[in-house]
């Protein structure tokens, strides 16, 4: 492993291979701006202090890192512990960073917010920040998600932002970052673009994954607190990756700690209908950044199937592609009837209703437990809750709400 | 010599402006991108800028896109796109052939790039990488496809120096802030970054985006060495693809040519 392994990604954006800047011309000053605000900024003690106190006040963190004592049991090996990101204001992690980067929008003056949502779960968390400091705003969703999501569609709306739904492509998240990035572009002089996951060009990848890894950082303190060691593993779901990226990255030093990343696989990755491009992608461009995508044999991206709106993406964060080839990270896939059943089986064991991504990371602890001991301490980053999936769900369960 | 550069310069020597046409390859269908590539030509259009359909063309308005979808319902592949340009070829071997498209497409079709069998394709213009770079700097190399640049309205002075230099076909200044096919075409602005970019470049500058009338290809070749018409030929190529009647796209075109003439 490279030496510079803490300093990533290096000037031109780039983790190892992976990264960089790939976008029209017309956006390539608004990434410069950006960069050079963030680099002033992010050392700057008012700053922070701003950002923790907002994280502290009106987000409700620190989090908690719960004992989840009956899947403990459940399971008969290792200690599970969950880091409580569905307590966070509005439901998620995504809060983290939207927190932070409308604080960056402040900053450049700019009076007009735009975001991309999967599951609506950045959606929301774009709305929230955006209505508190009164900025115009605009979501973008593709409408396949704008149907399975309705929740937290009407509640986006409620929190004053527009919702723009995304005929093209697919439908589905990829398609929302392809129309808020054409946004941004006829946009460009007075809006922010709150990218919502690790990935799209540098710098947002960096800043993405610096705004959230407040929930590793917290992760440290309370692992010595808690159990007094370093955890054995860390266990996140990753669609483009944030939350996996917050929980990991202050980690990435300890190798002690396995950091374990789990994919949407769909309806099995054998079958080629999944997001998991980690398990079954090669290197390509989208978004701005080279990562392992989905890709068909001449090129072209190719669709995705998850149960999870918020996982159904055919690319991944830059971070995770790096983390990947170097061997420091571990990436698996789990299904959507494996993500189902965790789904319930949390629900019912531990009184938590996870939501659909972060059940794929519980569905993993199917497989995991199995090789640790009773001495180990296992850390699930409960992303988000549940409740915007009661209607996928009962849907499945051919349960009428 | 590359058959761009030829064009280019034959066309100022003759103190004239270029009239370059974007279609999308496979749009109805291969076999009718190529009936409609000889048209362009036979109208008047001095090069042709074959779009390469992508699943994510995130610079293109709704126009575009839609026309990359139907290419790519139809299979089209880069590999088809050599293939038809190598069909163009038996019947016009002097017309400039431009690809313009998305960054993965090149890459990861490597090959058909740096192998251009018989040199039927003259130039490449990759619309999702920063202006100073090209494809070489993704490990993609031939010495006989030259590379476009595009330089943009928000484009700082210090970079347009660099991408000026960069480009060895032509320098792409796009006229707006947005995707192909948006409206709002600032000529102040247009004729002062075109000022600028033309004190740096070795290679003419000409204007795309947003370009819809006669009357706006006159206004903007007054500040430019030629025009570039993507959309309004895309929208006329949609409507006229279940009948194949493609006329107005001969009359769009020869005034456009009289417009700028």
């Amino acid at each position: 492993m490279k030496s510079d392994k803490n300093n990533l990604p290096d000037k031109n954006g780039f983790f190892g291979e992976y990264g960089g800047k790939f976008v029209p011309e017309t956006l390539m000053y608004a990434l410069e701006e950006l960069e050079t605000t963030y680099e002033k900024l992010k050392n700057n003690n008012e700053f922070k202090k701003q950002f923790y106190k907002d994280l502290s006040e009106f987000v409700g963190r620190p989090s908690p890192l719960y004992f989840a004592e009956r899947l403990t049991k459940h399971y008969g090996t290792g200690s599970i512990w969950l880091k409580r990101e569905d307590l966070n204001h509005t439901g998620a992690h995504k809060i983290n960073n939207t927190i932070g980067q409308i604080l960056l929008a402040k900053y450049m003056g700019k009076k007009r917010i735009i975001a991309e949502t999967g599951a609506g779960q950045h959606g929301v968390a774009t709305a929230t920040v955006a209505a508190r400091l009164g900025l115009e705003c605009h979501i973008y969703m593709g409408s396949e998600d704008v149907q399975r999501q309705s929740l937290n569609v009407y509640r986006i709306k409620l929190l004053g932002a527009q919702v723009h739904s995304v005929d093209s492509g697919s439908a589905t998240l990829k398609d929302a970052l392809n129309e808020a990035l054409r946004d941004w572009v006829t946009n460009v002089d007075d809006t922010y673009y709150i990218i919502g996951s690790v990935t799209g060009p540098h710098p947002y990848p960096m800043i993405v994954r610096d705004f959230n890894s407040v929930v590793g950082e917290e992760l440290i303190s309370q692992s010595k607190e808690l159990f007094n060691s370093m955890p054995d593993a860390i266990v996140a779901c990753v669609g483009g990756g944030s939350n996996a990226m917050g929980a990991f990255y202050p980690f990435i030093k300890f190798n002690e700690t396995r950091l374990i990343g789990v994919e949407a696989g769909g309806e099995g990755v054998e079958t080629g209908e999944h997001a998991a491009p980690l398990n079954d992608g090669t290197p390509g461009v989208l978004h701005g950044a080279l990562s392992y995508l989905m890709q068909d044999d001449s090129g072209q991206v190719k669709g995705t199937k998850s149960v999870s709106a918020g996982l159904d993406y055919p690319g991944v964060g830059p971070e995770h592609s790096w983390l990947k080839d170097s061997g420091r990270a571990e990436y698996v896939a789990v299904s959507d009837d494996a993500a189902l059943k965790a789904f319930h089986e949390v629900s019912e064991l531990e009184g938590i209703i996870p939501a659909l991504e972060t059940a794929h990371a519980f569905a993993y602890l199917d497989t995991l437990m199995k090789e640790f001991d009773k001495n180990s301490n296992i850390i699930v980053n409960v992303s988000g809750r549940g409740d915007k999936d009661i209607n996928t769900v009962a849907n499945i369960d051919g349960i009428k709400i | 010599m590359n058959r761009l550069t030829n064009t280019l310069e034959n066309l100022k020597n003759k103190s004239k402006k270029a009239l370059v046409a974007y279609l999308v390859a496979g749009d109805p269908d291969i076999e009718t991108t190529l009936e409609l590539m000889m048209m362009l030509v036979d109208s008047g259009v001095d090069i042709i800028e074959i779009g390469v359909p992508f699943t994510d063309p995130i610079a293109e308005g709704p126009i575009i896109q839609k026309a990359h979808d139907r290419a790519l319902k139809n299979n089209v592949t880069l590999k088809s796109i050599f293939e038809m340009a190598q069909k163009y070829r038996e019947n016009d071997n002097k017309t400039p052939l431009v690809l313009m498209g998305y960054l993965n497409t090149f890459i990861f079709n490597k090959t058909l790039i740096e192998d251009n069998k018989n040199n039927v394709i003259d130039s490449v213009l990759v619309v999702d990488i920063p202006g100073e770079l090209n494809l070489k700097d993704y490990g993609v190399y031939n010495p006989n496809i030259n590379t476009i640049s595009l330089i943009s309205p928000t484009t700082k002075k210090d970079r347009i120096k660099s991408i000026a230099k960069n480009s060895s076909g032509f320098v792409y200044y796009v006229t707006l802030r947005g995707v192909t096919g948006a409206s709002n075409l600032d000529v102040n602005e247009i004729s002062n970054n075109v000022e600028e970019i033309k004190k740096h470049a070795s290679v003419p500058t000409l204007a795309g985006f947003g370009i819809k009338s006669p009357e706006d290809a006159k206004l903007l070749s007054q500040h430019s060495d030629g025009v570039i018409i993507g959309s309004s030929i895309v929208q006329m190529i949609e409507e006229g693809s279940q009948s194949k009647e493609f006329d107005r796209i001969r009359t769009y075109i020869t005034d456009i040519k009289k417009a700028i003439s």
